[in-house]
């Protein structure tokens, strides 16, 4: 009990909201399930689940394990099972293709079992496990007949399996035809989606009735002809049934037995809801109720306990499982009579509702029937029962439990339909109006069946089912209300029935009879046998439930009793299934009926009004053919008219055409006028200028007339005159022939004087001109002589330009050659002085060896001295030269080896010095130095001249002494001086001033202007030439 | 102007598309010809025998310095080449062993970088005589004035430079000797020095203050990031040759732009 009560604490605390809290209770459970292996923690579950639905729970449940989930050998759990497979492979013909196998080899195994009946298992249960097998062969082989056949093929080709095959599989297989799929599919395409996309469960379960030649199973559409010659009663009970268990909400018997609670959320679509909503209230009686037994956990479940739960789908079940018992029977079977009325009332509720409102509502009614049956506890509502939780769909339930409100609505929307041909509504009004009251008794004839069951029950109820054979005394109203219908169903209905009469004789003559027949007959064998029993028990009371009442009854029989009633109790649910679906399928199948029917309505309809629509046309047709008559009349008129016009039309056109060529005539006509009056026009001009021109000459000619009349006078003058100086001249010749003297020689001689003279002058002048001529071609010529020579001359000045240049080039490389060899020979000496010195040297030690050692001393010092001075010559340290010199210069007469022997520089100096216009100055050292390499170069060779006045025989020593000599006379014109003459420089120079200022000019311009060359002075020469010649040109 | 018609009529082109410089190897040909150092006389007849008195002169030169035994054969051209110059200009000292003088230093520089350029040993030498004595007697006084210009136009390219070497004090530390006497021998590889001894001999010694300057503008990341004076004398001393072609280059742009075309700028 403590336990039990943790355990539901858990059991609210998993549905927490808080995360961890949930999490820390699923993982406290499931320790719980791997350490208990006991059956009643997954039961709890499963409770709690069912009440709940809560999510963690069936999360905890599909994660259960091994211990929990094992195998059972229990026929009665396998029928069971087997069924709820059947049921549900319809359903989920898509989703158990994985499991197809699965689905084979719990046949194969079945049937074996069937076969070898292992254990202990009773011949009575092993009918209804046969049963089973059967309809699951029937279900296999339907649904996926390929994949099943070649199954069968592999399964039963073993040697092992032969034997069940020839015993159990065999007769099986006589009872259904050859499927098509065999022949037109293949195994992939039997799981095609597709396939089953189109099929609804009812479908699916039909087309598996299609290939059955079991009358118990087989499907009666489409023309299958099957055999009803077995059995009468099954297969009229399972279409009845099926029909039945579509009660809709004004189902009389389902409002009778449906309560406000239902079950709802165990009958959406889970397996388990079957049982539930099938479980009539009367079974609920006899066994506890599994929602009681749930929320009473102090009594333990009847039928469950034993039950370890072998499925988890199965574990659902076990609530209703068990609880059928075969009292169910008859109150079905009692019930029957007024199933047609409902059908009935069904059928016209649909005609109803079609008509009035399209059927929408058609997908969401199947549901409603099953809440609507589902009617579990009507009685039982004891407080403390967990009903609060079962409320979320029952409010459907809540309008479908009341009959009367709906027929009423019905009612008042009846009249209100535009069509009422036929009138149903008020026959069914009347046909519930009377149902509500036989339902009742029914019910109470129900409750009696339940408290007191008797087989002898069965009979009159079938009887009034179908006993009589006769149609309900209300099936005439089908003619009225669905005249087509009405007539197919309820011929249909009686052929079958006279049909099943008839098979019943013929029953026992089948030759294999089918399991379902088999079980059947147990199942009429069994309650004979379980009445009796009952009624051999001296029970106080006739209650099932006898023992709460202590009673004792005899443990085995009532145990196998027991596990009958479950078995048959599946095998009833499972009916009652297949009645579901055939009750889909016959609703679909009546609504396309009165689809039908009302389509044909609409056609009688349409053709009233064709017809109406043709008699009007023809009306118009007449009017139309008056209206044209009409129209032809006015048309003449009016054609009349149009020709009169059209005709006066033509007579103004052909005036007006008239008039147009007159007044065309008389435009051309006044053309020609004014071309003529332009023309006389021109004329009158060309008259008028004639006259002009007339006139103008008749006055000229008259002028012309004057003039020459004036002329004739003026001759006549003239000729008078002409006249009169003939004569005169006459005279005048005779005159001068009297006049003649001696003068002409004298004149004549003059005459010729002059022409001579002027004969002369003219030769003289011509010789001058002759001459002049010469003269100026001379000058010509030597014009441009000159100009040549000029040209020569520039030409020879430019090449004289280059010449010198040329040789300025030369002479300075020339130059400085010299220059380089000077300073090579200046090294040289250098050099040789340098080892005189060292020869000197050591002379001198060997002489002072001999002689006294001081004046050794002081000849080392002055060596020494001197040696200093030689090295230092070359930067010039020259201010110690002066004195130097004058210290060396006494002792150079000492050396034996002259001037020479002095050291180079000494020497040089003291050359210098000895010159009387150069006195001796300390400022003069790098001068004279240089004047010593100018002027003593050309005497290096010979050291014995060194030191004495510039020889005659050098150029430069003559014009020196030239120089002193012409000292006083040395004002000369500066003008004179060229720039290339050396001697005028230093003429000029050395004349100016004869101080030591004048030295610098001079050596400075010594190396820059050396000796010159006898060649290239004679080239000066030619320079001053020319240079003069540019002077005087 | 007689330099430009003798050009290559195409260095215009060459200079629009960025090539510098094509004919300034022939450039240095053409002033020896032109006799800018006095080497030859501009007249093609008395080329042979000058060239034969200077070849003379150098191997008499070369024999006294022989005969006295200043050099051998395994003296180094370079002072060779001083000693010939010094014994030509009378300046000989005593003996080989002397101190070597300021001018001396110089003197090796550019004959080193000289002996590079020219191969024969007598044209080399006439060459850098000449060079050394251009140096010396035309450039004289204005030798002295380049490091003011070179700060002149250092402070007008990049005066941040400047400031920096004046805080540095470096400005006064800056390798001169190197730059304006030895006319960057020593410094740049002889391809490049060739271009800026072009100029100098054309007679602008003006460019050697542009290559300093073009110098340290390039390298002025490098010496920004120096912050004493001896360091960046001695890098300055030492700058990496590889750009030199191009520092040659922008310094006679820069030469270009500050003092116009060479034609002023002489």
């Amino acid at each position: 009990m403590a336990q039990q009560a943790n355990i539901g604490e858990l059991l609210s605390m998993l549905d927490s909201p808080l995360l961890s809290v949930r999490d820390d209770v699923t993982t406290v459970f499931k320790e719980n399930l791997n350490s208990d292996r006991g059956p009643m923690l997954v039961n709890t579950l499963v409770d709690y689940y069912l009440e709940t639905n809560s999510q963690p729970v069936l999360h905890i449940l599909t994660t259960l394990q091994e211990p929990h989930d094992k195998m059972d050998t229990d026929v009665i759990v396998l029928t069971t099972g087997v069924l709820v497979l059947i049921t549900m492979l319809p359903m989920i013909p898509q989703s158990g293709k994985q499991h197809l196998h699965d689905f084979f080899d719990i046949f194969g195994r079945l049937s074996s079992w069937c076969l070898k009946k292992p254990g202990h298992v009773t011949e009575v249960y092993l009918v209804h496990l046969h049963a089973s097998v059967y309809a699951l062969f029937h279900r296999l082989y339907g649904m996926y007949p390929c994949n099943f056949v070649s199954f069968l093929r592999s399964h039963y080709s073993m040697k092992e399996n032969l034997e069940t095959f020839e015993e159990v599989v065999k007769p099986m297989m006589e009872h259904v035809r050859i499927h098509p799929e065999l022949v037109t599919g293949s195994k992939d395409h039997e799981l095609d989606p597709r396939r089953w996309k189109r099929l609804e469960t009812h479908d699916v379960v039909i087309e598996c009735a299609k290939i059955s030649l079991d009358p118990t199973e087989a499907s009666y559409e489409d023309g299958y002809s099957v055999s009803h010659q077995i059995s009468a009663r099954f297969p009229h009970r399972s279409a009845d049934v099926s029909a039945s268990s579509y009660v809709d909400t004004q189902n009389s018997y389902g409002n009778a037995t449906s309560t406000p609670y239902s079950t709802s959320r165990l009958t959406l679509n889970t397996p388990g809801q079957l049982p539930q909503t099938l479980s009539s209230p009367s079974t609920r009686l006899l066994a506890e109720p599994p929602q009681e037994e749930r929320t009473d956990s102090a009594r333990p479940c009847l039928h469950r306990q034993p039950h370890v739960p072998n499925d988890r789908g199965l574990e659902e079940l076990h609530g209703g499982k068990g609880s059928v018992t075969l009292s169910d029977l008859p109150g079905f079977l009692g019930d029957l009579a007024s199933e047609e009325d409902s059908i009935e009332k069904d059928k016209e509720e649909a005609a109803i509702s079609k008509e009035l409102s399209e059927i929408t509502t058609a997908d969401a009614e199947p549901l409603v029937p099953r809440g609507g049956f589902d009617s579990p506890f009507y009685r039982d509502s004891l407080p403390g029962c967990p009903r609060k939780t079962l409320s979320a769909s029952s409010s459907t339930q809540g309008t479908s439990a009341n009959p009367e409100p709906l027929n009423s609505s019905l009612d008042k929307s009846g009249p209100d339909t535009p069509k009422q041909a036929f009138t149903p509504i008020d026959l069914p009004c009347g046909g519930t109006g009377e149902s509500p009251a036989g339902n009742r008794e029914r019910q109470a004839s129900l409750e009696a069946s339940i408290l007191t069951p008797s087989p002898c029950k069965i009979p009159p109820q079938r009887g009034v089912g179908f006993g009589s054979g006769q149609p309900p005394p209300y099936d005439h109203l089908f003619e009225v209300a669905l005249p087509k219908t009405a007539h197919h169903f309820v011929s249909k209905k009686t052929e079958e029935l006279l049909k099943k009469a008839k098979g019943s004789a013929e029953e026992d003559f089948t030759p294999s009879a089918s399991p379902m027949e088999v079980l059947d007959r147990l199942i009429q064998q069994g309650a004979d046998v379980h009445s009796k029993e009952l009624n051999r028990l001296s029970l106080p009371s006739k209650s099932v439930d006898w023992t709460h009442f202590g009673g004792s009854p005899p443990s085995d029989e009532i145990c196998t009793l027991r596990n009958q009633l479950l078995l048959l109790h599946n095998q009833l649910l499972y009916e009652r299934f297949k009645r579901q679906q055939h009750a889909l399928r016959n609703r679909r199948l009546l609504r396309k009926v009165i689809r039908a029917s009302a389509l044909e309505e609409h056609n009688a309809a349409m053709k009233d009004q064709l017809k109406l629509q043709e008699k009007d046309i023809q009306i118009w047709k007449i009017s139309l053919q008056k209206e044209q008559a009409r129209y032809n009349q006015l048309q003449e008129q009016r054609d009349t008219v149009v020709t009169q016009l059209h005709s006066q039309i033509r007579q103004l056109q052909h005036d007006r055409e008239e008039f147009y060529n007159q007044s065309q005539e008389l435009q051309t006509k006044l053309e020609d006028c004014r071309n003529m009056i332009a023309e006389l026009r021109v004329e009158l001009k060309k008259a008028n200028s004639k006259v002009c021109h007339t006139e103008l000459l008749l006055s000229q000619v008259s002028q012309k007339l004057s003039n020459s009349e004036s002329v004739q006078q003026q001759m006549e003058f003239l000729n008078r005159q002409l006249l009169v100086l003939g004569e005169v001249n006459e005279l005048y010749l005779e005159q001068l022939q009297n006049k003649h003297s001696d003068t002409t020689k004298e004149v004549e001689m003059m005459k010729a004087a002059y022409r001579k003279e002027l004969e002369k002058n003219r030769s003289h002048v011509l010789q001058q001109n002759q001459r002049l001529d010469t003269c100026q071609k001379r000058i010509l010529e030597l014009e441009s002589h000159l100009a040549k020579k000029d040209h020569l001359l520039l030409e020879q000045k430019k090449y004289l330009e280059d010449v010198k240049l040329q040789a300025r080039g030369q002479l300075q490389a020339a130059e400085s050659r010299y220059e380089a060899q000077k300073r090579i020979t200046q090294v040289f000496e250098l050099e040789i002085l340098d080892l005189y010195g060292k020869l000197e040297k050591d002379g001198l030690l060997k002489k002072l060896e001999e002689q006294k050692p001081e004046a050794a001393e002081a000849a080392e010092e002055r060596l020494d001295y001197c040696q200093d001075g030689c090295s230092d010559s070359v930067t010039g340290h020259n201010e110690e030269a002066p004195g130097r010199n004058g210290e060396t210069k006494p002792s150079r007469p000492g050396g034996a080896r002259g001037g020479g022997g002095g050291g180079g520089r000494g020497g040089g100096s003291s050359s210098e010095l000895s010159t009387p216009e150069k006195p001796p100055n300390p400022r003069a050292g790098p001068f004279s130095s240089r004047w010593e390499t100018v002027v003593g170069e050309p005497t290096s060779g010979t050291p014995t001249t060194v030191g004495s006045l510039p020889s005659s025989e050098s150029f430069l020593g003559m014009k020196a002494r030239e120089l002193f000599r012409n000292k006083s006379e040395s004002q000369c014109d500066e003008d004179g001086l060229t720039v290339g003459s050396l001697s005028e420089t230093l003429k000029t120079e050395l004349g100016k001033d004869s101080g030591v200022e004048a030295r610098a000019p001079l050596t400075l311009d010594g190396p820059l202007l050396p000796a010159p060359k006898p060649d290239s002075v004679g080239q000066l020469r030619i320079m001053d030439y020319n240079e003069a010649q540019l002077e005087h040109s | 102007m007689t330099e430009d018609s003798q050009r290559n009529f195409r260095s215009v082109y060459y200079e629009k598309v960025g090539f510098r410089g094509v004919e300034e190897k022939k450039s240095l040909e053409i002033l020896l010809k032109d006799d800018r150092l006095g080497i030859l006389p501009p007249h093609h007849e008395s080329h042979v025998q000058v060239m034969t008195y200077r070849k003379e002169q150098y191997s008499d030169v070369l024999h006294a310095l022989k005969v006295i035994r200043f050099v051998s054969d395994a003296t180094p051209q370079s002072e060779v080449y001083l000693y010939m110059h010094r014994l030509e200009s009378g300046k000989l000292p005593r003996s080989p062993s002397f101190p070597l003088e300021p001018e001396d230093e110089v003197f090796l520089a550019i004959a080193k970088a000289m002996e590079e350029m020219v191969e024969d040993s007598v044209d080399c030498y006439w060459i850098m005589r000449c060079f050394v004595n251009q140096l010396n007697s035309k450039y004289r006084d204005t030798l002295p004035q380049l490091p003011k210009a070179f700060e002149q136009y250092l402070n007008l390219e990049d005066s941040r430079l400047l400031s920096h070497l004046k805080a540095c004090c470096a400005v006064s530390t800056l390798p001169y000797e190197l730059w304006f006497k030895k006319c960057f021998a020593g410094c740049l590889p002889e391809s490049s020095l060739q271009r800026i001894w072009d100029k100098v001999v054309s007679g602008s010694c003006k460019i050697l203050v542009f290559v300093a300057v073009e110098i340290l503008l390039t390298f002025k990341i490098k010496v920004m990031a120096l912050n004493s004076a001896e360091k960046i004398t001695k890098f300055l001393e030492n700058i990496p040759q590889d750009s030199s072609d191009a520092i040659v280059s922008k310094a006679i742009d820069l030469w270009h732009k500050h003092c116009g075309t060479p034609v002023h700028s002489a």
